[in-house]
């Protein structure tokens, strides 16, 4: 179960303050975490039972979930040879966390995302359709910056991409399907300040593909064929040479209690070039969303020396 | 006083720096690298969309060497008949004259005002008339299964007319169909003027014809822009349909000339059925199955694509024909008689 952790410090006699510098409850702060003191009062019994030498880690999952509405540019040549322009609307969600080995070191990001985007063509008489989910998974390394609040982070990661493209006036070319699957790299650059008296962190993040699987047909060739069972030369060894895709985002977080207000860029550019078919698709959107730290409390509480360590 | 500790933490503070810059200009230099040049957008002008369409034909069209079509004469042909201030009706005429030299009736140029085709069928005798079987062989009276038409006649023939493959057929339809025609003597499956649909129907309807895996064809598409880049055929089978209704008894097919498309391939796999009798006029053709593209100006262009073989190993697109061939007879109109119907019958009666 996960609770709510704000990014203050929790004032009880039991989770109380901490004297120890190392306690880091998020990025300042000191309210709102109304839901975390709840918690560690209701599990108080559990935290003196768990009270050890020992220090006990603590790793809050920043939690954000996002929305995001921009531009986006279409082009599938499989249906089409016109790029179509229009607008991109998404549903995110990010979970960032230290990980449960060498949290002091290592990061874990697990990212959602739905979009979608209808395009119109520049006769502005046809729509194309463009339904995406994407599911992503980074484990990267820690290291603390030049300079205080900065953290700079640099790892792998793996992404499903899946979704399709539906031309309404379409025939036998009526949509084109596409399953990517990825390995790549995974940057971030993380700067934790103040703006005025507010809490914020200002993120830029990037994920780069490099290898993977992904799924095109041929040329000319329709699903009816694929239906009948012809499957040969439909995934292809994705790679520099014949396909790029970059994601990348620009985020202010605002800590406003224990609730964190996101806004940022978001930016996509995708594009694939094999068996004589061209995709490319970009998009730059807005990005607002909503978040906090969340903390799941161990079965046998909070030790009042935990130890709280932010995967940013 | 310049300590070991902040050396190493200066040292410590440049290779960060270094490597977040270095991620940045990497970045860069992999998105340079790796950029792909996208198409030509052309322009929306009158040579603009002239050359879209041409090109799409050029690039995608499979029947160029079948038909003996020079597509670059075509196209200089007709690009002379451009004018930079002609109306959108006289591109449209040129385009449409264009695509006539394929003689295609699966490719078309849609735009909001009109449509152009090359239907091939509007050449050729009809040899159907729905009125006439309704008055002088149904009496009116016959029953109706999602798109299909059918009857047991007074001579104990089964009649089902299917007038498109876009009508969706289950195969609870079928059943009750076919077993109201179980007691027939023969079935007549009437298909013409059905201008064709979704091929996944064609595969519905044969599974009743067959007991067994069939061998009913290939399948091919182009692989690559040039006019020779095509695929290994993909040779296809159907299955038998399992746990319904199968008809074992003899069939004749009746088909003209407007029997096209999805059409066209159902004649011509139920013509290699060894129970099977084709009769009427050679179909429409139209093997290839349908793509479509677009014009900078919006028009919609469909075209043929994948060419589809019949069992032979022939490509269907000038038709398939038939095992007996008949026109309606000027004679039998008034007086009420299907002539196409009339030789079924007489081919079933020998068969019984």
């Amino acid at each position: 179960m996960l609770y709510q952790c704000g990014t203050g410090a929790v004032r009880n006699g039991r989770c109380g303050k901490p004297n120890t510098p190392s306690l880091r409850w998020g990025r300042g702060g000191r309210g709102g975490l109304i839901v975390l003191l709840l918690l560690c009062l209701f599990r108080s019994g559990a935290a003196r039972a768990g009270e050890a030498d020992s220090v006990q880690l603590l790793r809050p999952v920043n939690a954000m979930f996002t929305a995001e509405v921009g531009h986006a540019r279409v082009l599938d040549t499989y249906l089409t040879p016109i790029a179509y322009s229009g607008t991109h609307l998404a549903l995110g969600y990010t979970a960032t966390q230290a990980t449960g080995f060498a949290p002091h070191r290592w990061t874990r990001q697990l990212s959602l995302e739905a979009s979608y985007a209808p395009a119109r063509n520049p006769a502005h008489n046809r729509t194309l359709h463009t339904l995406m989910a994407e599911g992503g998974w980074s484990l990267m390394h820690r290291w603390p910056g030049w300079r205080p609040g900065v953290n700079v982070l640099l790892g792998g990661s793996t992404r499903l991409r899946a979704g399709a493209v539906y031309n309404p006036s379409g025939s036998n070319n009526v949509v084109s399907a596409h399953i990517h699957w990825s390995v790549g790299a995974a940057g971030m650059i993380v700067w934790s300040t103040r703006l005025r008296r507010v809490p914020v962190t200002l993120s830029y993040s990037m994920t780069l593909p490099v290898a993977g699987v992904f799924f095109s047909p041929e040329y000319d060739e329709s699903f009816y064929e694929i239906y009948l069972g012809n499957h040969s030369h439909l995934a292809h060894f994705g790679w520099w040479g014949n396909r790029f895709d970059l994601d990348h985002r620009l985020s202010l977080d605002l800590h406003l209690g224990g609730t964190i207000v996101r806004v940022g860029y978001h930016g996509r550019f995708e594009q694939s070039w094999v068996s004589h078919l061209d995709t490319k698709f970009s998009t730059h959107a807005l990005v607002i969303g909503i978040g906090g730290d969340f903390l799941s409390i161990p079965r046998r509480g909070i030790n009042p020396k935990a130890k709280i360590i932010n995967g940013l | 006083m310049l300590t070991p500790h902040k050396v190493v933490a200066a040292s410590r503070n440049c290779a960060l720096k270094y490597c977040a810059w270095s991620m940045v200009h990497c970045a860069l230099l992999l998105l340079m690298a790796s950029c792909h040049d996208e198409p030509e957008q052309r322009p929306d002008t009158p040579q603009g969309n002239f050359d879209a369409l041409w090109t799409i034909i050029d690039e995608h069209y499979p029947f160029f060497a079948d038909k003996q079509v020079d597509w670059q004469a075509v196209g200089d042909h007709y690009r002379q008949l451009l004018t930079d201030d002609m109306t959108s009706q006289e591109l449209f005429d040129v385009c449409s004259d264009m695509l006539k030299e394929l003689r295609d009736g699966h490719t078309n140029l849609i735009a909001s005002h009109d449509v152009s085709r090359y239907w091939i069928w509007e050449q050729y005798p009809v040899n159907y008339d729905e009125r006439l079987i309704d008055e002088h062989y149904l009496n009116f009276n016959y029953r109706r299964a999602s798109g299909i038409k059918y009857a047991l006649l007074d001579n104990n023939y089964g009649y089902m007319y299917y007038a498109s493959f876009a009508s969706p057929v289950g195969e609870g339809n079928l059943d009750l169909v076919l077993n109201h025609l179980a007691t027939a003597d023969g079935l007549i499956i009437d298909v013409r003027s059905n201008g064709g649909g979704y091929l996944t129907n064609v595969e519905t309807l044969v599974g009743r014809f067959i007991d067994e895996r069939t061998y009913v064809g290939s399948i091919q598409h182009k692989t690559g822009p040039g006019h020779d880049d095509f695929s290994q055929p993909f040779d296809y089978y159907f299955e038998p349909t399992k746990n319904h209704i199968h008809y074992q008894k003899p069939v004749v097919v009746l088909a003209n000339r407007g029997s096209f498309s999805a059409t066209n391939n159902f004649v011509s796999i139920m013509k290699h059925l060894p129970q099977v009798t084709v009769v009427g006029d050679t179909t429409g053709g139209g093997s290839g199955l349908p793509f479509t593209s677009e014009l900078p100006n919006g028009w919609n262009v469909r075209f043929s694509s994948c060419p589809v073989r019949d069992p032979g190993g022939q490509v269907t697109e000038h038709g398939v024909p038939p095992d007996v061939r008949v026109d309606q007879s000027a004679a039998d109109t008034p007086q009420g008689r299907d002539t196409l119907l009339e030789t079924a019958f007489a081919i079933l009666a020998r068969k019984r």
